[in-house]
């Protein structure tokens, strides 16, 4: 029983971060209709940036994340203005196919200037746990996530509360309308590719604080980031919450009771029968079309 | 027998009920004008008779046949097609070869038939001459006449025509009328969902009126216009 | 292509290959007799990807799970059932037939980025199955990260000759798909999707039939590959290099035409066999720049410019 429950939880901790990493990849899904290919080299990235903050200069992991938030921010913009701007109004084909190529090229950047080795971020506080009746829940991964249920939480803040946010709804809901209204739509794809590499780097920094970080993590988390959505619901911010968290259970579980071996092919079959069952996701929200 | 039947068709999205109980027939060679404001439902009940969306509630009947939920290309090779104004033509094909598709697929004809009927439906529409040109190239009026082409060469008996004529001048709009007046001469039957007034008034035997998913009147134009719920749902845009 | 200029090629295609069918009897031998056999096999590799992603316009992002499906296949029935080298291929292509219904039944009822992404899932999961297979299950077949080792393979003209009957078969497949109602349904469904089915296409088992056309030939040219080489290992025959090799050598040569893979293949292997193994690390990168360059600068690739017009994309 105990072991369940501990499985059980080292799933939900980790759903957390899991969700975490999706929450950019459905906003930029559900307000641009890109799918980005290149997704988990932002959290790459946003993994290193702490990494090497801590390792260079001591900062922090947690208190770095404002620096790692606002660099990921400015690299989404520019790579938006530079490349995926031109494909707006393009088929999807396209942006597959370029956010692909962006892949290629910052994950072997990253390759050339890091090496290739793995990497471990340990800061004092890294093997302290928290007991629980006998549950081990270590301290740094109650904080990441902690961290990436206010990270979501923000994001649906600023989402509806917020007069940017509105107005990225109405565009994702109608671009055509939105123009109309004089929301500048270009400017807001611009900002939500932006805010979608910007958390998705906060949300690497979590991962950098949980799993070793190398330059080709990234293609594993967009995947994962894939699954997280596909079980949450394409475009539906809240349900990435609940993805995250089902996903992490499920490895988690599978991981214990099943083998650790083939955890892929577990989560893909997991994958391939909610396409088959339920493509809208647990909600059913999800955009199909 | 009546062509088309529909019982009691409700469709919600969500919370919001886009069609209501809605239910009428159509019997052979009609022309049927739908119209209704903005967000009455004519698009879902055109895209639940074509299959896109399954109903919630209530059946379509078509040639005797229930074809609620089924899939869109089964119902066009049934003989239901639906035109759409949204619709684009295969941009890398050339005109002629647009109509191919339809043809060899939804028609259910050989290729070297298929490229035949292509030509006559070309002549007949109006765009004769044009066969090999590529098809981004052709004017917006051309790509509608080449999207009625499409449904012609499914070999269709009923064509849901939605909102074909937007977007047209007077004149083009005049020889949509002539066109589609030839369609029927064919032995067509048709749905139009308009919001050309002049034209669907002219064109049309019979008119329903949808507002907020549900029919509110239905019958000649002439007594339709005069319908004072008619009126107010468009509040008080008057047929000229 | 105007019929005039299409035939032209094809006679021109058909001398060429007829002239490559001799070579080896005219002395050609050793490296060079390889590189050539190489150049066919990514010919028919990138071909065989463009059936799919090409016509269809769904972007496969994982072929090489078919590559290595079939390499293994037709290593473990070779080894473990000492089934002869073309029975052990033909069953491998079977195999991968199977495995791509079931996949591509799944993923190709909704939108492409759900395809593009689950074939990527599907090539990393079966990856990890020849990897960790033998540990999970308890007995040695799939050989783990030692992979397998095939019984010795008969002279290189055998798979000159053999990787040429595939590239031929290959484009006798794209020229059979331009001309006929199939193709025309594909490209149909490339284009507008909606239109399509609204047109009477079905195009749920379109996209199937092709994706299992073009998976079971991968599968049957991993197969070769792994007769040829005469020891596979999770590593090299499931590497995602070989995924995007035949992505970028049919996007710079024409996605969706029959001399774009063929165009692009040549070309590429060709100049990453004399750059050698230099740049490694930079390879990857100039890869990806390549990409992103010819996504936004060329679109429909270097065919696009042989046609004579650039052509926009959209």
């Amino acid at each position: 029983m105990i072991l369940f429950l501990q499985s059980l939880i080292n799933g939900i901790l980790l759903g957390g971060i899991y969700a975490a990493c999706a929450a950019g990849f459905s906003l930029a899904f559900g307000v641009m209709g890109i799918v980005n290919l290149s997704h988990g080299d932002f959290v790459m990235l946003g993994a290193f940036v702490t990494y090497w903050l801590f390792v260079l200069l001591g900062w922090d992991p947690f208190l770095t994340l404002p620096i790692t938030l606002t660099l990921l921010f400015f690299l989404g913009l520019l790579l938006q203005k530079l490349t995926l701007n031109r494909l707006t109004g393009a088929p999807p084909i396209m942006s597959y196919l370029l956010t692909f190529g962006l892949h290629l090229v910052l994950s072997s950047l990253a390759l050339r200037a890091w090496t290739a080795d793995y990497r471990t971020l340990n800061p004092s506080y890294a093997g302290l746990n928290f007991n629980l009746f006998g549950l081990v829940l270590p301290y740094s991964r109650l904080s990441t996530f902690s961290l990436a249920l206010i990270l979501i939480f923000g994001l649906y803040l600023f989402l509806y509360r917020t007069e940017m946010g509105r107005a990225i709804r109405a565009t994702a809901q109608d671009g055509e309308m939105a123009r109309l209204l004089g929301i500048r739509i270009f400017k807001i794809y611009a900002v939500t590719f932006a805010i979608s590499a910007a958390i998705t780097g906060v949300a690497g920094s979590l991962v950098a604080q949980t799993f070793v970080v190398y330059p080709q993590m990234g293609l594993p988390f967009t995947v994962t980031a894939f699954c997280v959505v596909v079980l949450g619901g394409l475009g539906y911010v809240p349900g990435t919450l609940f993805g995250g968290v089902i996903l992490g259970v499920f490895e988690s579980l599978a991981t214990t009771y099943l083998t650790a071996g083939l955890s892929l092919v577990l989560t893909f079959l997991l994958l391939l029968v909610m396409l088959i069952l339920r493509p809208g996701g647990v909600f059913g929200k999800g955009a199909l079309e | 027998m009546n062509l088309l039947e529909c019982r009691e068709i409700t469709k919600r999205f969500g919370a919001l009920e886009a069609l209501r109980r809605f239910s009428f027939t159509l019997g052979k060679g009609e022309i049927l004008g739908l119209i209704g404001p903005n967000g009455s439902g004519k698009t879902t009940l055109f895209n639940v008779l074509a299959g896109i969306y399954r109903p919630d509630e209530g059946e379509v009947v078509f040639q005797g046949l229930s074809i609620s939920g089924m899939a869109p290309h089964l119902i066009c090779r049934r003989g239901m097609a639906k035109a759409s104004q949204m619709i684009r033509p295969f941009q890398e094909m050339s005109v002629l070869e647009n109509l191919l598709v339809p043809g060899m697929y939804g028609g259910r004809l050989g290729f070297k038939q298929a490229r035949e009927q292509a030509s006559k439906i070309l002549n007949l529409v109006g765009l004769e001459g044009l066969n090999d040109v590529p098809s981004r190239e052709i004017s917006l009026s051309q790509r509608r006449q080449l999207e009625l082409g499409r449904v012609l060469m499914t070999g269709a008996e009923l064509l849901l025509l939605d909102e074909i004529m937007a977007g047209l001048n007077p004149t083009e709009v005049e020889g949509a009328i002539r066109l589609l007046l030839r369609i029927r001469e064919e032995g067509k039957t048709m749905i139009l969902v308009e919001h050309v007034m002049q034209a669907v008034m002219k064109i049309s035997e019979r008119i329903v009126v949808l507002n907020h998913g549900e029919k509110i009147a239905e019958g000649r134009p002439e007594e339709v216009a005069q319908n004072p719920e008619v009126i107010q749902a468009y509040l008080g845009r008057p047929y000229a | 292509m105007t019929a005039r200029i299409a035939s032209k090629a094809l006679v021109v295609f058909l001398a060429l290959v007829a002239l490559l069918a001799v070579l080896p009897l005219l002395g050609l031998e050793g490296y060079h007799l390889r590189l050539l056999s190489l150049v066919f096999l990514w010919i028919s590799l990138a071909g065989c990807w463009n059936f799919m992603s090409g016509y269809t316009g769904y972007i496969d992002f994982g072929p090489v799970a078919y590559f290595g499906a079939g390499a293994y296949a037709t290593a473990i029935l070779m080894i473990r059932l000492d089934l002869p080298f073309p029975h052990s291929l033909a069953l491998s292509g079977v195999i991968c037939a199977l495995l791509s219904a079931m996949i591509g039944w799944a993923t190709l009822r909704i939108r492409g980025a759900y395809f593009a992404i689950a074939t990527f899932a599907a090539a990393e999961a079966l990856k990890q199955v020849s990897l960790e297979g033998d540990r999970v299950a308890g007995f040695e077949f799939f050989g783990g990260s030692h992979g397998l080792t095939l019984p010795p393979p008969p002279a290189s003209e055998f798979f000159y000759y053999t990787l040429l009957g595939f590239l031929v078969l290959v484009v006798g497949i794209s020229f059979f798909i331009e001309k006929t109602k199939f193709g025309y349904g594909l490209k149909a469904i490339r284009e507008s999707e909606l239109s399509a089915e609204l047109s009477g296409v079905p195009t749920l088992a379109l996209k199937v039939k092709a994706y299992i056309l073009s998976s079971s030939l991968i599968g049957c040219l991993g197969g070769v590959e792994a007769y040829w080489l005469t020891y596979i290992i999770p590593d090299d025959v499931f590497n995602v290099m070989r995924t995007i090799q035949m992505v970028i050598m049919t996007l710079l040569g024409g996605m969706g035409t029959v001399w774009g893979p063929v165009i692009g293949a040549g070309f590429l292997t060709l100049v990453a066999e004399f750059l050698g193994a230099k740049f490694v690390y930079d390879y990857l990168t100039i890869l990806g720049v390549v990409i992103i360059i010819v996504i936004l600068v060329l679109p429909r690739g270097i065919m696009s410019l042989v046609k004579g017009k650039r052509g926009e994309a959209w």
